[in-house]
């Protein structure tokens, strides 16, 4: 709880500073909360994890070693939160999150190919949203902000709470 | 210093009624006042605190994803909303601002740091509502409001209005109805205090008040009715005493006065001639006396009589002076003013009785005077007859007194002049009977005592008593 709440702090500290440009560390940490809080606005349904919550990353990104810190305190509805790392399209395995780094070579469509309903895509690529990925950071006015794709949304049979959208900048 | 004492009855009842109905009206709409006001702020309370608790459930999103812009559109639905709030805040968990609103656009209000167990206080006219926002089990921020209470001012303002036209509407008919009330008190006491005045004006104790219910002021009046009655009877039996005592004494006097005066024709040794006059000339005042008292007695049963004839007023006049004289030789008695020689229809006797008395006391009551003077006047319908003394005078206050019984003032008291004070009291019921009038003027330097007898005397021989 205390932990938690320190996490909280930290964030909006980070928050803080949202309104200058935001140095590669402090982004990354706040996309990271920010993956952490999209859970709580995201009914997985019948595809809710038994086990573990997994959250994966493809390709080399920053993000990993905040959501490390956050998977070490934080649990989603007391499951253990598990971070995954593909470096290939071939890689990639059941994921309730997946995150795809800008910082990748492998094309989208092989990755759309490698998802199955019940995941969640975050992309952090101009555009992406349009493609087809759920939620997509951009930045605004050096401010971090989300597009979100509720057909893409809706194809993974998950269900956005309208606390979340009602921030998201809808693309489709 | 206003005194209560000071205040009449009368007064003192309107006063109390009114005093009392203003207590009490304005105690109770207090009471309805305060009542209002406090459920129109508890109302009022409980529907900020609900607003805040749903500004925050809907700000949650906005504080997770450090979206200010959203948070600021929630609060500037409150323009819509809730027009009575003119600044909110939504703080972070750590007190800083993350989103504020204001309603007229500008300006944001410096909140009072909030206090973890307040949730809304009163300043300055306004309400400061503070709802804490709780994500699953964790406070996120705050949501802080500040209400116009504009409606409370005009609620206190028409329930004071309401409260001032039935207060004064109150006060009027407490008013109407203490001065209905009361007459049935005051009229009463003040009737007896009336009654009261005459009687000790008039000495006419056959006065009664009217005697009707049941309360205090009923026994007042019957106990001053009994006594009255007592007063009478004891006046009564006084006046039965004097006219037996005196009429007893004079038979007897009589005598001793009859053989005095043989006494002093038959002895012409010395001294013994001197004590006889000496005892002759008691005996006379004593007789007097007696004359006096049988004449208040007769005053009082009614049975004093005139002997109505016709005379001339000087020729009576002339004849007393010239007997008064010879009586009080240290004065001069002086005649003055025209003579009015006029035959008038009178108790000739009585009006002698009258002037002896009037100047003998001037002589008596002025020691060291050496002159009297009698005036005489005529008028178209009257005689008027003064006499005038050069003595002390009779104070004011004193000088409506004088003509009644046994009134003797009080520097006669100190001087040791000796007299019962019934001499003036015969003089006027003897005027009062001729249809006259007696009156004094006095100042420091002497007493004018004046009659007056109607020309035109319609006299009965013998008015009631």
């Amino acid at each position: 709880m205390l932990k938690r709440l320190l996490f909280i702090i930290l964030i909006l500290t980070l928050g803080k500073s949202s309104g200058r440009a935001q140095s590669m560390e402090g982004e990354y940490n706040l996309k990271a909360a920010f993956v952490y809080n999209f859970t709580r606005y995201i009914n997985w349904g019948p595809f809710v994890p038994e086990n573990e919550f997994i959250i994966g990353i493809v390709g080399q990104s920053s993000i990993y070693e905040p959501l490390e810190e956050i998977a070490k305190t934080k649990t989603y509805n007391d499951k253990k939160i598990v971070i995954r790392q593909f470096n290939k399209a071939e890689d990639i395995t059941f994921c309730n999150i997946l995150y795809i780094s800008h910082n990748n070579s492998i094309p989208l469509y092989s990755i759309f190919t490698k998802i199955n309903p019940g995941t969640l895509t975050i992309s952090e690529e101009q555009g992406y949203a349009q493609l087809g990925t759920a939620f997509n950071f951009v930045l605004i006015k050096d401010k971090l902000r989300f597009e979100s794709n509720i057909r893409a949304l809706n194809s993974a049979g998950l269900k956005a709470s309208s606390q979340l959208l009602k921030l998201a900048i809808i693309v489709e | 210093m206003l005194n209560i004492r000071d205040i009449s009855i009368k007064s003192k009842l309107v006063l109390m009624q009114v005093f009392t109905s203003v207590m009490v009206l304005g105690l109770c709409f207090a009471a309805f006042i305060i009542s209002d006001i406090k459920g129109y702020k508890e109302r009022k309370t409980d529907s900020m605190i609900s607003l805040a608790n749903v500004i925050g459930l809907n700000s949650i999103s906005a504080i997770d994803f450090l979206d200010n812009d959203a948070a600021k559109a929630i609060l500037g639905d409150l323009r819509k909303i809730s027009p009575d709030v003119v600044h909110a805040t939504i703080l972070d968990n750590k007190g800083n601002i993350f989103a504020t609103y204001s309603k007229n656009g500008t300006g944001t209000y410096p909140f009072p740091r909030v206090q973890a167990n307040k949730k809304f206080e009163f300043v300055r006219n306004h309400l400061l509502v503070y709802n804490t926002i709780i994500n699953d089990n964790e406070i996120t921020g705050t949501v802080c409001l500040r209400v116009e209470l504009t409606e409370l001012n005009a609620i206190k303002k028409q329930k004071y209005q309401i409260a001032y036209i039935l207060l004064i509407v109150g006060l009027g008919v407490a008013f109407l109805i203490a001065l209905a009330i009361q007459p049935y008190i005051s009229k009463r006491l003040l009737s007896l205090v009336s009654i009261m005045n005459q009687v000790s004006k008039t000495g006419d104790y056959s006065k009664h008040v009217v005697v009707e219910g049941k309360d205090e002021i009923t026994a007042l009046s019957l106990v001053f009715n009994n006594l009255m009655d007592q007063i009478q009877e004891s006046h009564k039996k006084k006046d039965e005493f004097i006219g037996i005592a005196s009429h007893e004494l004079k038979t007897p006097l009589t005598s001793i006065k009859a053989y005095l005066q043989v006494l002093d024709s038959i002895e012409n040794n010395q001294p013994n001639k001197q004590y006889i006059e000496k005892a002759l000339e008691n005996v006379n005042k004593l007789q007097q006396l007696l004359l006096d008292l049988l004449d208040v007695s007769k005053i009082q049963s009614g049975q004093l009589q005139l002997n109505i004839n016709e005379f001339n007023i000087d020729t009576l006049i002339d004849e007393t002076i010239a007997s008064s004289q010879i009586v009080s030789p240290n004065h001069q008695i002086v005649r003055e003013g025209k003579p009015v020689n006029q035959v008038i229809s009178a108790d000739k006797q009585r009006i002698e009785q009258v002037l002896i008395n009037l100047l003998s006391n001037a002589t008596k009551y002025s020691p060291g005077a050496k002159k009297v003077i009698l005036y005489t006047a005529k008028t178209v319908s009257a005689i008027i007859v003064g006499v005038k003394d050069f003595g002390i005078g009779i104070p004011k206050k004193e000088q409506s007194k004088v003509f009644e019984r046994f009134y003797r003032t009080k520097e006669l008291s100190k001087h040791h002049i000796s007299g019962f004070g019934l001499g003036l009291y015969i003089c006027r019921d003897i005027i009062e009977r001729h249809k006259g009038k007696i009156w004094i003027e006095s100042d420091g330097k002497g007493s004018v005592f004046y009659f007056s007898l109607p020309l035109q005397s319609s006299v009965a021989a013998a008015p009631s008593a």
